[in-house]
């Protein structure tokens, strides 16, 4: 039966995901960056809606829920994901909100909007170019006066703070030190609704072989080493993310993702 | 009179069930009053809520009174441009008062269902004087099977601080009781620090129990995260920009306004804690960080 088809092969797709997911995270596979990963999601989200039986708002966001708690649990430190999925959710309410007619015509428009999105995505995945910062220099160089320290960052907490590349705390304190200012560029998506607390999922570790290789020797049964992945920047160290002030974040993310939605 | 009526109805409500927030016992006078109220016209019903609000906020002194009173107000209010008819309008009133004490009660389980989480297991607390939203937060925590231990200041004129530690310990949760001046001494110890507030103001800042302010410029001093968790209807439209801008009539116990003369010789209940030193602000409206208190408050006012 064609209905039958489409079911298992959109199955086929989240799996398909999912296990790129697991994979790579980013950096590494067929989902590199966190643009790229953003961009897929989107496609996904757009895939189910069109493919999935629902006959009512509730229904689809209900499906959409309980894929995006799967997706989110098969790579907890990519919050891209999730807030992709937070932001198709605050759209069908807001379709749900606006519109007065029957399903079909619901189906159309939430399509439509998320097409918009996608659009929305390449645009700001090209203009928010992410400037490279070579840590090493950086302390000399603030020392005999820098005129901005710009950097990009993994994701913007819900408190103004960041969860950014390890290294970016030192280059914060160092920028706080020498009186610089300190300015994130991040796009819409990585604006995540979590705050710092929640210590099992905030870290992601790689194994610490390109600091301690294995060839070491003796040394290796003697010291524990652990090379985590990210960096948490308090808001206070931050001057600007794209043009507005760390305290600002919780009105973006209002206007973003709608608080029931916080916890998938 | 019918105003003593009420205040000792308000008296009851508070005596009956220690548990109860002094706003929500508010709220059910107004709701009682609304529904005894035998006034011709919605002008004199507002004139008549609002004298038994201030008969009230007499009684009991508190920032929360005043808040909850005046957002019961605004919340029924906005029925009366809608039926002209008095006895439609006051039916609708009442409903609405109702749907509002509903709403209310439950607000302080959401806080602690929210404020739980920030809990690790192992931290060490440290709380001010006695909060029921606190004790709630904790209990949650503890049913949560975490572990956990809470230091709680004396808070002294009253010893308010000893109530909360017998009603932790009947909890089974470890605690200690600290002198008010032991805190910079203890800061050292503690991984957090969570107190209630009793107004929470347009800038994000609270106002809560005398040294509370201390102990949140120590928490900053020694970079420890300073929450506080308090329902929305303790919201109060109120900047204060320092300690003398707060209102006397907040500052004080009520008996201590009617029956002293020169209050300059009478110590403060209450300080202001500016938002600079809060780290976040658990509310039933969600956890938001002070800037974020202001937009809050003008969707609840308005």
């Amino acid at each position: 039966m064609p209905g039958a088809d489409k079911e298992t092969e959109l199955k086929g797709r989240i799996e398909d995901f999912l296990a790129d997911l697991k994979r790579g995270g980013s950096g590494t596979g067929a989902l590199r960056g966190s643009g790229e990963m953003a961009r897929e999601t989107t496609y996904l989200l757009r895939r189910i809606t069109a493919q999935a039986r629902w006959s009512s708002a509730g229904d689809l966001m209900e499906i959409i829920r309980h894929e995006g708690r799967r997706i989110t649990a098969a790579q907890p430190s990519e919050t891209t994901v999730g807030n992709m999925v937070r932001r198709v959710l605050k759209i069908i309410r807001e379709e749900y909100a606006s519109t007065a007619s029957g399903t079909s015509a619901k189906q159309n428009m939430v399509d439509h909007v998320i097409d918009g999105l996608v659009e929305d995505l390449s645009v700001q995945i090209k203009s928010n170019q992410i400037l490279f910062v070579t840590y090493t220099w950086l302390g000399h160089e603030m020392a005999t006066g820098l005129s901005k320290v710009i950097i990009g960052t993994q994701t913007v907490l819900a408190n103004g703070g960041l969860r950014a590349v390890n290294g970016t705390h030192s280059v914060a304190l160092a920028a706080r030190h020498h009186s610089t200012p300190l300015i994130v560029c991040a796009p819409m998506f990585k604006l995540s609704p979590q705050f710092p607390n929640e210590e099992d999922t905030f870290h992601k570790f790689v194994s610490p072989h390109e600091v301690l290789p294995f060839t070491a020797g003796e040394i290796l049964s003697k010291v524990n080493v652990h090379c985590p992945v990210f960096d948490y920047v308090p808001p206070e160290l931050i001057s600007n993310i794209g043009g507005n002030a760390p305290s600002y974040i919780y009105r973006l993310m209002s206007e973003l993702y709608h608080p029931e939605d916080h916890k998938l | 009179r019918e105003e003593k009526r009420l205040v000792e109805y308000f008296r009851t409500q508070v005596r009956q069930d220690p548990e109860v927030p002094s706003a929500v016992a508010a709220i059910r006078t107004l709701l009682e009053f609304l529904k005894r109220d035998q006034s011709e016209t919605i002008l004199g019903l507002r004139e008549n809520l609002t004298q038994t609000i201030r008969r009230l906020e007499e009684a009991d002194s508190s920032v929360a009174v005043s808040s909850g009173g005046e957002l019961f107000l605004r919340f029924i209010s906005l029925t009366s441009l809608e039926h002209p008819d008095l006895s439609q309008c006051k039916k609708v009133m009442v409903e609405r008062g109702e749907l509002f004490l509903k709403k209310i009660s439950l607000s302080r389980s959401k806080v602690a269902k929210l404020c739980h989480t920030f809990i690790k297991d192992g931290a060490k607390i440290l709380t001010h004087s006695s909060s029921r939203v606190v004790l709630k937060v904790l209990e949650s925590a503890a049913a949560d099977k975490k572990r956990f231990t809470v230091y709680v200041t004396e808070s002294q004129p009253d010893s308010a601080g000893r109530q909360m530690a017998d009603k932790l310990r009947k909890l089974n949760i470890p605690v200690t009781v600290v002198l008010d001046a032991a805190v910079g001494y203890i800061m050292e110890k503690v991984d957090l620090v969570i107190v209630g507030a009793e107004g929470v103001v347009e800038s994000g800042g609270i106002i809560n129990k005398i040294g509370t302010y201390q102990l949140a410029v120590c928490s900053k001093a020694h970079n420890k995260p300073f929450y506080v968790v308090a329902e929305s209807f303790k919201f109060v439209r109120l900047y204060p920009l320092n300690q003398q801008d707060v209102p006397e009539r907040f500052k004080y116990k009520a008996d201590t306004l009617k029956a002293v003369e020169d209050l300059a010789e009478e110590h403060p209940m209450i300080d202001y804690t500016p938002p600079s030193l809060i780290t976040l602000i658990f509310t039933d409206l969600g956890v938001l960080t002070p800037s974020a208190v202001s937009d809050e408050l003008i969707k609840l006012y308005l």
